[in-house]
């Protein structure tokens, strides 16, 4: 039981965490899957699985690979639809011990306005994700994460029909991702989750066949963390608004980096598929750590590691 | 097939003992009193690696009595590795129990139960419900090779009729243990589990047969308890076992993904669109 000592508290924009742990999207159900399993009142907030318009299958299987140090999953979206979403699901969130995240993905500009608009009017739902950067959907999905302008004009889009905070999820598969950090705030974002998984491919090689049913999938688990790392670093240094970091974040030390890069809060993946504790684990050692140091809370850490970057110049004093 | 256990949870258990029943074959028994009284036939854990590293592994129960829960495994890859090298009195912490398992009627006189290699570890507990029940059962049991049919006869001192195959003749018939299924009279109903291939040959003399057939899945699994839905299989949707979501019209198909793990792992073959 965390009672004194530092706190955990934290904000993305006006959205106040107890923790500042979010279960990331597609990873945690509904919550109720893994509520006999953790303690759900010792994290922050559960970001639901993507909703579309309509209703989508998914991807074939199989959907999930197991690669050193992480994992490959080619889920697809698979979601009831907007109508039976709001009909069915989202009230079953109401009695959530933790904030409740909407995740909305979409194939146009309007899918994400209108999705956004109706979800977010809902008083489960304590802020918005815009997934613009799902690996796993054929063509779309990806395209408008990896364009700065069509990132701005989905958050501007969905701006314009909510007040409740919007965080948008950023691709690592870019060339640079300060560039749609920047767009995604310009646009009216109110945090950045940096940063979805990272595009893969497994091959079997006594059948010659892609692993995946999809062929590609993303990669999430500690393969990707120092990937996630510096994708944090980054873009804290190239925008102003709070930054949710995020993967293959398994233990404090893990939870500690992203904090020290620049991240507000942290969302854990893959780690509930090694022990479904781990969250609580790392809130607990997050409290020790600040305690023992005597900081009052997440505040004192975040970004301490900014030291900006390294320049020729250096290099060439050094030499010198 | 049966609800899920609300008494599901995350156990810390003692190894009390480890056998290595074959080659890379490994029983642990593990002094797990609440899991073993939760579990029912055909459920599994989630066992997590001691180590912290690598997602939790998929295990069946295989027995489940008073305080003793135990866990029998092929090594396959490096988790299982893992998991093999722990020895008594080492700790294992596992979730479960998960999944819906068989559901063992309790008015069936004749029963096959099919199991191909590591799938006897998934109906141990079956076969011993069914003959509680007072059912003649058949153990239709196949392996590559005759060290690979581990703990037989447990089953037949249970009160199993035993058909065993190996792919190379090293014990019992030679063939796949579907062609001795096929040849066998026709039982009431068939409990299955093994490899794809055998399931889906299962499930096709089942329908000739013009019996119904409970058949264990398998797949790569992401989280194991329904957060993830990565180890989906198509289901008609008029399945009692098809999931809410997505509802029933979605997409303009007749079939919805169904989580192996949480709507499954036991399926009824004629509702399986695969």
């Amino acid at each position: 039981m965390v009672t004194a000592g530092a706190s955990l508290a934290t904000k993305l924009g006006k959205l106040e965490l107890a923790y500042p742990t979010l279960m990331a999207s597609g990873c945690y159900g509904t919550g109720e899957e893994f509520a006999p399993f953790a303690d759900l009142t010792k994290i922050g907030a559960i970001v639901l699985k993507s909703v579309t318009r309509l209703a989508r299958l998914g991807n074939p299987t199989p959907r999930i690979v197991h690669t050193p140090a992480g994992m490959l999953n080619a889920i697809g979206l698979q979601n009831p639809g907007l109508d039976w979403y709001l009909e069915r699901e989202v009230r079953k969130y109401a009695d959530r011990p933790c904030k409740i995240i909407g995740s909305v993905a979409g194939f146009s500009i309007d899918d994400y306005a209108y999705v956004c608009e109706r979800l977010a009017a809902r008083a489960e739902i304590a802020a918005i994700e815009l997934n613009v950067s799902c690996p796993n959907v054929a063509s779309e999905g990806e395209t408008f994460g990896c364009d700065p302008d069509l990132t701005a004009q989905v958050v501007r889009a969905a701006r314009s029909t909510t007040d409740k905070p919007l965080i948008v999820k950023l691709s690592p598969n870019v060339t640079d991702i300060c560039t749609v950090a920047r767009a995604a705030e310009t646009a009216g974002a109110n945090a950045l989750a940096v940063i979805n998984t990272v595009r893969g491919m497994a091959i079997d090689v006594e059948t010659w066949r892609p692993r995946l049913g999809n062929v590609g999938g993303g990669l999430s688990g500690p393969a990707i963390r120092p990937i996630a790392v510096l994708a944090v670093y980054e873009v804290a240094q190239a925008v102003k608004i709070p930054i949710v970091g995020q993967g293959g974040i398994e233990n404090l030390t893990d939870a500690l980096e992203f904090f020290l890069a620049g991240a507000t809060a942290i969302s854990i993946g893959t780690a509930n598929f090694i022990d479904p504790r781990i969250p609580e684990r790392i809130v607990a050692e997050l409290h020790a750590y600040l305690t023992r140091r005597g900081l009052a809370g997440i505040d004192a850490i975040v970004g301490r590691a900014n030291v900006g970057f390294a320049t020729p110049y250096q290099y060439e004093g050094t030499e010198g | 097939m049966t609800t899920i256990d609300q008494k599901a949870g995350v156990h810390a258990t003692t190894v009390t003992k480890r056998r290595e029943l074959a080659t890379d074959v490994v029983l642990l028994s593990l002094d797990a009193p609440k899991l073993a009284q939760a579990t029912r036939p055909g459920q599994y854990v989630m066992a997590i690696p001691p180590s912290g590293e690598k997602a939790a592994t998929a295990l069946a129960v295989y027995e489940a009595e008073g305080k003793l829960a135990s866990l029998l495994f092929f090594i396959t890859g490096k988790r299982t590795r893992e998991l093999a090298q722990l020895g008594s009195g080492d700790r294992l912490d596992v979730v479960g129990p998960l999944g819906n398992g068989f559901d063992c009627l309790q008015d069936v006189r004749d029963v096959a139960v099919v199991a191909g290699g590591v799938g006897i570890a998934s109906v141990l507990l079956c076969a011993q419900a069914l003959l509680r029940a007072g059912a003649r059962v058949r153990l239709f049991y196949g392996a590559r090779t005759a060290e690979l049919i581990v703990d037989s006869q447990r089953f037949a001192d249970a009160g199993c009729e035993l058909v065993v195959t190996t792919d190379d003749g090293s014990a019992g018939e030679r063939g796949f243990v579907t062609d001795a299924l096929a040849c066998a009279s026709k039982p009431q109903l068939i409990y299955a589990c093994g490899p794809s291939p055998m399931l889906r040959a299962v499930a096709r003399i089942a329908a000739e047969f013009g019996v119904r057939a409970q058949l264990s899945l398998e797949e790569t699994f992401g989280c194991g308890i329904g957060g993830c839905w990565g180890c989906v299989v198509p289901l008609v949707q008029k399945s009692a076992q098809a999931p809410s979501f997505p509802p029933a019209d979605a997409g303009g198909s007749d079939v919805v993904y169904a989580r192996i793990c949480r709507e499954g792992p036991v399926f009824w073959a004629d509702e399986l669109r695969w």
